[in-house]
């Protein structure tokens, strides 16, 4: 009987364990392998085989301790995970649920509204940020600002530091990120019964009141999920913030998370250094892992992972 | 149950490495070898023979090329050269032909050379890479580009026709690995009507300019005068950015250095950085150059301040000579357009970089482009690995016939670049063969002139090739940014310090303190930097 269990387990786990293995296990061990070699300019042939042990990691940490913008990329990293995370959770919640309760054809061309950022290209949807937030008279948001008489000179938006660029990293990632708990929120909402929400309806209960007692207590599960995602992406995220920091938008101590920073180490300087990067790439997965581990015990992972009582 | 998941797991692993060794294995073939005489029609006829004896009637190569938009002859120079191979071997009843597959031409030839670096170890890179001198030691190390050495010897007369320095811009540790295809100074211009407002007599300041009597001292003198008498907004407009090394030339005028040829390494030369960072930031104080400047648009702000005069001075490249009449960058009259070569001439003066001080040299800065081949050239073609020396003497051929002194005198003229040839320097001289040019009367073929017209109608006029003329004593002040691997990022470093010195958050001395700690940060980039000497402390700008 256990044997016939374990082949039953095996046929249908087989194709998800062979993915994780080939997508995961292994390019996890050659990360960390290339961590330790002098791998660059891409030459396998030459430096895979160049076994310098912890050599890259020396380096990192040697410029993680005396470079003088280091503290700013720590900062900005908090600082831009921390509220971003809030604007992408909070606001796809506040999305889904506005559109809960509205006209299902209005709110799915809302909806569409919002996915835009996402399937815009990147280099394109940055670009239409470089313009509005643009520091001199060319840049939309000031032009407006002084036709309306409220400014007399253009404001340097993304050069003002710490927070005018700090501000403008958070605003363009934020608006790519909600709609992902946009989605997330409205296919929970959507599989969440309609009688409750009528019954509550007939007894008087106002939308806020639907929402705060039926709906996102019944959500917690996809609230989690969309926390931990978001909070790992925005950890490693790094093609809009270079953008606009290598157009020279944003400042760029202000402008640069540590992934934009391992980035810029690893590849940005003319130099292709897959050793360093590969090191970063280990020390990035190090803390977003904890990062991970962290969200799910502060959210009490464990709790909602108990079996369901009653008799089976 | 354990040990079905450890064999799964080994299996894997030894089907990751084993996909990455097939295929690595040499095939044992005789190789096949030509030997080149110097005489290119006759060299070109034995490789022709070779390869249809081989059966092979088609050779595809391709080309890779980056720069601005009037540089296309980049890519199709080497179209025009697989045409005039294929014409000696049509006319000599050979049925083989080369066909050009592809001509990839990016406008960032630092996102070209990434592109290329990633993708030569998997063997889809293009077979010609023309891109900028400065990164031919990295490919040359990598053994990413073919060594040229010998096969140039038999092509001496040829490579005596171009100008010396830029064949030693073409070598790494004494051996060739390109052929250059073009160069350029970096003048500065000075707007003729702004100078004449506030009285600045422009007769003969290339001669002061020369003899380092007119230095950085006077152009702030006259920066200062053009804004304060309201004859333009900004007294100094430049470049920006890290990748355009136009800046360092302050290094060079203060007569600092960047490379310690000794040791082989750069040199942080802390006297000529501060006195660079001082100019810049007491220009930016003093509201004659703007103090943002960094993060200014190319296209919707510096070239329309210059060329709607909104200032008195520009640092820039012999290239914008024809970029601002192709480029749509003149708005005053409402609707965007492009300058007339008259106006051009008419309301722009240059001359070289000042020296920075009275007594010193002034300079420009050259970044000579290289026609590379790929290490792998021709691989796509039959029997390569008995063929390979072939292709590859073919593909050195096409290089040798880019090079065509006509050629490269298109090139310079509908680009703005310098010849890199002294034939090329003479046929731009020629006025008939520029009338046959400007009417696209020459042997060119019907692809490459389809590409070119539009570029040929807007730039090829005697005041461009004049001014091509004009300019071409600047290489005799020229200096090369240190082809090293590490100075990329010296000069990353750089931008951020000259961008912070500007905006007024370091002043000079804080500014190269900041460019030594973060040297000083990465272990690599400081072994590779030599830090020279000290801030000056007496010292003074502008100077009486």
């Amino acid at each position: 009987m256990r044997k016939e269990k374990l082949r039953d387990l095996s046929f249908f786990l087989s194709p998800m364990v062979l993915m994780v293995l080939l997508f995961y296990l292994v390019p996890l061990i050659m990360t960390i392998y290339i961590s330790m070699t002098r791998m660059k300019n891409w030459n396998v042939e030459r430096y895979l085989t160049e076994f310098v042990g912890i050599y890259n990691y020396e380096r990192l940490f040697y410029m993680f301790q005396h470079d003088p913008t280091f503290k700013a990329v720590i900062m900005t990293t908090i600082v831009f995970v921390g509220i971003t995370l809030m604007i992408n959770v909070f606001g796809g919640l506040s999305l889904a649920l506005a559109t809960f309760f509205i006209n299902e054809r209005a709110a799915s061309s809302y909806r569409l509204l919002w996915l835009l950022p996402r399937m815009s290209p990147i280099a394109v949807y940055s670009l239409v940020w470089y313009y509005f937030f643009h520091g001199s008279e060319i840049g939309t948001l000031n032009s407006i600002l002084m036709s309306l008489g409220l400014i007399s000179e253009p404001i340097p938006w993304g050069q003002v530091t710490p927070w005018g660029a700090w501000s403008v990293i958070i605003f363009v990632n934020g608006l790519v990120g909600v709609s992902f708990g946009m989605i997330v929120f409205t296919s929970a909402l959507n599989q969440i019964p309609k009688e409750l929400v009528i019954a509550a309806r007939v007894d008087g209960a106002s939308s806020w009141q639907i929402s705060k007692r039926i709906l996102i207590p019944m959500m917690k599960w996809h609230l989690l999920y969309v926390l931990t995602w978001q909070f790992l992406s925005l950890l490693t995220t790094y093609p809009h913030l270079f953008l606009l920091v290598e157009w020279d938008l944003v400042n760029r101590d202000y402008g640069t998370t540590l992934a934009l920073y391992v980035f810029n180490t690893a590849f940005g300087r003319g130099e292709q250094d897959q050793g360093l990067a590969a090191a970063a790439a280990v020390v990035l997965s190090i803390i977003g892992v904890i990062g991970g581990f962290v969200t799910l015990k502060v959210l009490q992972f464990e709790k909602m992972m108990k079996k369901p009582r009653g008799d089976f | 149950m354990r040990t079905a998941a450890v064999w799964l797991i080994a299996l894997v692993i030894l089907g990751v490495v084993a996909s990455g060794c097939i295929g690595g294995e040499e095939a044992n073939t005789s190789k096949v070898d030509v030997q080149l005489s110097g005489d290119f029609t006759k060299d070109v006829l034995e490789i022709g023979k070779v390869l249809e004896q081989n059966g092979v009637k088609e050779v595809k190569f391709s080309a890779w090329g980056s720069g601005d938009p009037n540089s296309v002859m980049r890519v199709y120079g080497i179209v025009e050269a697989a045409r005039r191979i294929n014409k000696i071997w049509a006319d000599n009843g050979i049925d083989v032909k080369i066909t050009i597959t592809e001509t990839h031409y990016v406008a960032s030839f630092q996102d070209a050379y990434e592109e290329y670096l990633s993708k030569q170890p998997l063997g889809q890179a293009g077979d010609f890479f023309v891109n900028s001198y400065a990164f031919l030691p990295t490919l040359a190390d990598e053994g990413y580009i073919l060594e040229i050495t010998d096969y140039a010897t038999a092509y001496q007369s040829v490579i005596d026709d171009f100008y010396p320095s830029l064949i030693e811009a073409s070598k790494f540790k004494g051996k060739l690995y390109g052929l250059p295809q073009d160069t350029e100074a970096r003048p500065l211009y000075i707007r003729k009507d702004v100078a004449q407002k506030i009285g600045f007599d422009l007769t003969d300041l290339d001669e002061k300019v020369k003899n380092g009597e007119f230095t950085w001292s006077d152009v702030y003198y006259w920066a200062k005068k053009a804004k304060e008498e309201g004859a333009a907004e900004w007294g100094l407009i430049h470049r920006k950015g890290s990748a355009h090394p136009d800046l360092i030339q302050f290094i060079f005028a203060f007569g600092g250095k960047l490379y310690n040829p000794n040791n082989g390494k750069l040199v942080l030369d802390v006297p000529a950085v501060y006195k660079w960072l001082y100019v810049e930031w007491k220009f930016a104080r003093d509201g004659l150059l703007p103090e943002d400047i960094m993060s200014w648009d190319w296209a919707k702000q510096i070239h329309p301040a210059v060329v709607e005069g909104r200032t008195l001075f520009d640092i820039g490249g012999t290239w914008y000579w024809t970029e601002w009449q192709t480029k749509q960058y003149y708005a005053k009259d409402g609707t965007p357009r492009g300058l007339k070569p008259e106006e051009v001439k008419e309301w722009f003066y240059y001359t070289l970089f000042p020296a920075g001080e009275k007594g010193g040299e002034p300079v420009t800065l050259s970044q000579p482009f290289v026609w590379m081949i790929n290490s792998k050239a021709g691989q796509l073609n039959p029997k390569y690995d008995e063929l390979k020396d072939v292709y590859h003497k073919l593909a050195f051929l096409m290089i040798i016939k880019a090079s065509d002194p006509d050629i490269n005198a298109i090139h310079s003229v509908i680009s703005s670049h310098l010849p890199v040839r002294k034939a090329a320097a003479e046929l731009i001289k020629d006025e008939k063969w520029l009338n046959d040019l400007k009417s696209l009367n020459i042997d060119l073929d019907e692809k490459v002139k389809d590409n070119i017209r539009e570029i040929v109608q807007a730039t090829v006029h005697p005041i461009n090739a004049q001014f091509l003329a004009d300019v071409s004593y600047m290489l005799e002040y020229t200096h090369l940014a240190p082809a090293h691997p590490k100075y990329p990022a010296l000069a990353d470093i750089f931008k951020e310090a000259v961008d912070k010195t500007l905006r007024g958050e370091m002043t000079p001395e804080e500014a190269v303190n900041y460019i030594i700690q973060k040297v000083k940060a990465d272990p690599e980039l400081a072994q590779n930097v030599e830090i020279q000497g000290e801030v000056p402390k007496d010292w003074k700008f502008p100077q009486e």
